[in-house]
Formats: C-alpha cells, sequence, structure tokens
C-alpha cells in the first residue's frame, strides 16, 4: 500500500515537471509575447530617478518613496505602542523568544553606542537602533509589493524609500545634523568645528546607502524586466539582494554614525606641552 | 534639480525620520532599556547580597569550626581532669582501705597476743594447778615436808624463768 502511494506520487511529481517544462518549451518555441511596454532605458531611468511615476502626499506631488517612508513609519511606530503596552510590562526576569530578540536589538545598539562612543552616550543609541530599524524594515517593506495610486491613475508597487536619493539624503543629513548637534552640545563651537572638517561626511552617508539601495534595486528591475528571467530567479534575486542590503546598510550607517558622534563629543585632549617643560 | 532632488521631499523624508527615532525612542528603545538597565542592577545588588551571605556563612562556619575545636579541648581536659579525679579517688579509697586493713591486722595482732597472754595465763594457772596437785601426790607418797618445799620453789623458779 505504501509501495503503490509513493509510486503514485512519484507519477504524479514527473508529470508535474514535465507539464512545467513543456510550458517553459512552448514559451520559448512560439516566441515572447512583447511584455515590455518601456523601454529599458526607461524602467532604469525610473528606478534611479523616479521622476515618471509620482503621487499625491497631502496635495504635495512626491515620488513613491515618500509614500513608501510614511507607511514603514506608521507600521513600526503601531508595532512600538504595541510591544509597549503589551509586551513590555509582561517583561520576564528570564526573557522568552520575543523578549530575547527585542532586548538583543536594543542591546546590540546599546552596545554598539558605547563602544563607538565612550565618553558620552547620549541620544547616540536610540537614534542607530531607529535608523537601523528604519533602513531594515524599509529596504524589506520592497518585497511586500505594496499597491498605491499614482497620480495618473494606475496602481504601482511601491519602492523601498531608500532607494529614493531624496530619503538618502535626508537620511545622511540628518545623522550629520544630529552629529553636529551633539558635537556643539558636548565641546561647544569647537566641537562643531571637529564635526564641519567631515563636511563630506552626510554626501557620503547619502550617496553610499543610495548607491546601495539602488544597486539592487537595478538588478531586480533588470531581472525583472525580462520575461526569460522572470521564472524562479527573481525571488531569489529579490529577497538576496534586499535582505542582504538591508541588514549591511543598516550595520553600516549605524556604526558610521555611532563612531563619528563618538568622535564628535569626545572631550579634548589638554595639551600639557607647558606642564611638561616645566617639569624639565 | 539633477538627480530629481527635491529639497521639500528631503525634508519630507526628514520628517518622516524624526517623527520615527523619537517616536521609537520614547515608545519602544528607552523602555526595554531600562527594563534592562534595572534587571541588571538588580541582578548585581542580588550577587553582592549572595557574596555577603556567603562570606557570612564562612565566617559562621569557620566560627563552627573554632567553636568545635575549642569544645573538643574542653572535652579532653575535662575527660583528663576527671581522670585525674577518678585516680585521686581510687587512690583514696585504696589507702583507706590499705589503712583499713593495716589496722585489722594489728586489731588481729593485738588480739592474737591477749588471747596468747590469756592462754598462757590459764596455762600457767593450769600447769600450776597440776603442779600442786602432782606435788600433793609426790607428798603423799613421800611425806617429806622439806623435800616437798625445796622442789616447789625449783619449780616456781624454773617456771619463772620460762
Amino acid at each position: 500500500m505504501k509501495e503503490k502511494m509513493t509510486k503514485g506520487k512519484k507519477i504524479f511529481l514527473a508529470v508535474w515537471i514535465a507539464l512545467i517544462a513543456v510550458i517553459i518549451a512552448l514559451i520559448f518555441i512560439i516566441g515572447l509575447p512583447p511584455g515590455e511596454t518601456e523601454s529599458i532605458k526607461e524602467v532604469m531611468k525610473d528606478g534611479v530617478l523616479h521622476d515618471l511615476n509620482k503621487m499625491n502626499f497631502f496635495g504635495i506631488r512626491v515620488n513613491p518613496a515618500v509614500i513608501s517612508a510614511y507607511i514603514v513609519t506608521a507600521a513600526l511606530l503601531l508595532a512600538a505602542v504595541l510591544i509597549r503596552v503589551f509586551a513590555v510590562p509582561r517583561f520576564k526576569d528570564v526573557p522568552g523568544k520575543f523578549q530575547c530578540v527585542i532586548e538583543k536589538l536594543v542591546e546590540f545598539f546599546d552596545d554598539m553606542a558605547k563602544n563607538n562612543s565612550p565618553h558620552k552616550t547620549g541620544f547616540i543609541g536610540a537614534y542607530i537602533f531607529s535608523a537601523g530599524v528604519y533602513i531594515f524594515f524599509s529596504t524589506v517593506f520592497e518585497l511586500f509589493g505594496v499597491q498605491w495610486m499614482t497620480d495618473a491613475g494606475h496602481s504601482m508597487s511601491l519602492p523601498a524609500p531608500l532607494a529614493d536619493i531624496n530619503a538618502a539624503i535626508a537620511m545622511g543629513f540628518t545623522t550629520f545634523g544630529m552629529i553636529l548637534i551633539s558635537g556643539i552640545v558636548a565641546n561647544g563651537p569647537k566641537g562643531g568645528l571637529k564635526v564641519m572638517k567631515d563636511f563630506s561626511l552626510p554626501i557620503s552617508m547619502s550617496f553610499r546607502l543610495f548607491g546601495a539601495l539602488l544597486s539592487g534595486l537595478l538588478v531586480t528591475e533588470l531581472v525583472y524586466y525580462s520575461v526569460k528571467l522572470s521564472f524562479v530567479l527573481p525571488v531569489v534575486v529579490g529577497v538576496l539582494f534586499t535582505l542582504l542590503h538591508a541588514i549591511i546598510q543598516t550595520y553600516v550607517l549605524a556604526t558610521l554614525a555611532s563612531v563619528f558622534y563618538g568622535e564628535a563629543v569626545e572631550p579634548p585632549k589638554k595639551k600639557n606641552r607647558k606642564k611638561k617643560g616645566k617639569e624639565s | 534639480m539633477p538627480l530629481n532632488i527635491d529639497f521639500v521631499q528631503i525634508l519630507l523624508h526628514m520628517l518622516n525620520f524624526v517623527i520615527l527615532a523619537g517616536g521609537l525612542s520614547l515608545i519602544l528603545f528607552k523602555p526595554v532599556q531600562k527594563f534592562m538597565r534595572e534587571r541588571k542592577e538588580r541582578f548585581e545588588k542580588q550577587a553582592l547580597e549572595n557574596r555577603a551571605a556567603a562570606e557570612e556563612n564562612a565566617r559562621l562556619k569557620a566560627e563552627y569550626e573554632q567553636k568545635l575545636a575549642d569544645a573538643e579541648v574542653e572535652i579532653q581536659n575535662m575527660k583528663l581532669e576527671k581522670e585525674q579525679e577518678a585516680a585521686d579517688a581510687a587512690k583514696e579509697y585504696l589507702d583507706a582501705a590499705k589503712e583499713k586493713a593495716e589496722k585489722m591486722i594489728l586489731d588481729a595482732e593485738k588480739e592474737a597476743e591477749e588471747r596468747k597472754d590469756h592462754i598462757l595465763e590459764s596455762a600457767q594457772t593450769e600447769i600450776g594447778e597440776l603442779v600442786v596437785e602432782a606435788t600433793q601426790r609426790l607428798l603423799n607418797e613421800s611425806r617429806d615436808e622439806k623435800t616437798s618445799q625445796a622442789l616447789y620453789d625449783e619449780f616456781i623458779r624454773v617456771a619463772g624463768e620460762q
């Protein structure tokens, strides 16, 4: 009986695989349907510049990334409120699985802040925690394929917010601004000047983020563009590129922000040449 | 703007991120951090208390062992003392017994002496009587008063010497 079932399963599998192979072969034999309504140049250009599809955001014409960013923020804040109300009061001394994940996440960014900025931790732990969570989830957000209406009236899948250069610039400059203000608060105008010395930081930070996210996006777009490559491959490429970029960029930005913050708030080293001279 | 850079959108993204950073910090990061810090402090306090309790236990154990050792010494001393007392009592008892025995021996000797004297005395009397009787018989046989007297005196002298 058992052998018969196994045999039946084998036959089913063979027929199923053969059917898929025949259909794929037919597609290639008969010729590919004209699936591409936009040229690859247009797709890539839209992928980089987001200038074709615009959306309405409280009366302002914006790129889809703005909508994505606010949706991600709303979702994250809602999740945070739910965790704060329902989970945090029930936290135990010996944590469960969920508590472990939350604690590990907070501990990871807190430790990173303490290690890279040993003199003063201040707001940086919370900041890189928020930045990390935002970069990770906004990159992963692309995988959900949330549909939104463009102002032209057709729906489109919302992209990762940071694949838009405006979002990347905003992230880079906000981080730089935070570091600059912290430097001034900690060390006065001297601290501010020390931060200004790294004037290229916001630009490098923005474009690194944008470039990393964009490269993944372009490869994915390229794979999606061709019907020939649209079997199985997009799943692997999409998930792989998205998750890898999400994790790597989270780590990179959090590390850079905490390192530069640490340098900015580091108390100035006192020059003790005079003292040494007197002693000698 | 080149690259479709739009300042309004940059500001919108900044606003979005500032809201998110503030919100996440207040709602999630700080409370979890506070919980972890308080737990760490509580555990550290507990660890200190445990260490203090362990030290107290060690101190009590040492004290107990010291007391035990002292008690051992005290027991040993008491044992020695009691042994000494027992030895003294035994000696006293033996001495008393010895004294008693000596007294008994002395008494016995004295009694024996008295008995001997008494026996001798009674024997002397009996001998005297016997001598008198023998002498009477002899006198009766010889009827010589002078000889009888000489014999009697001689007997008395010999008996006195003996």
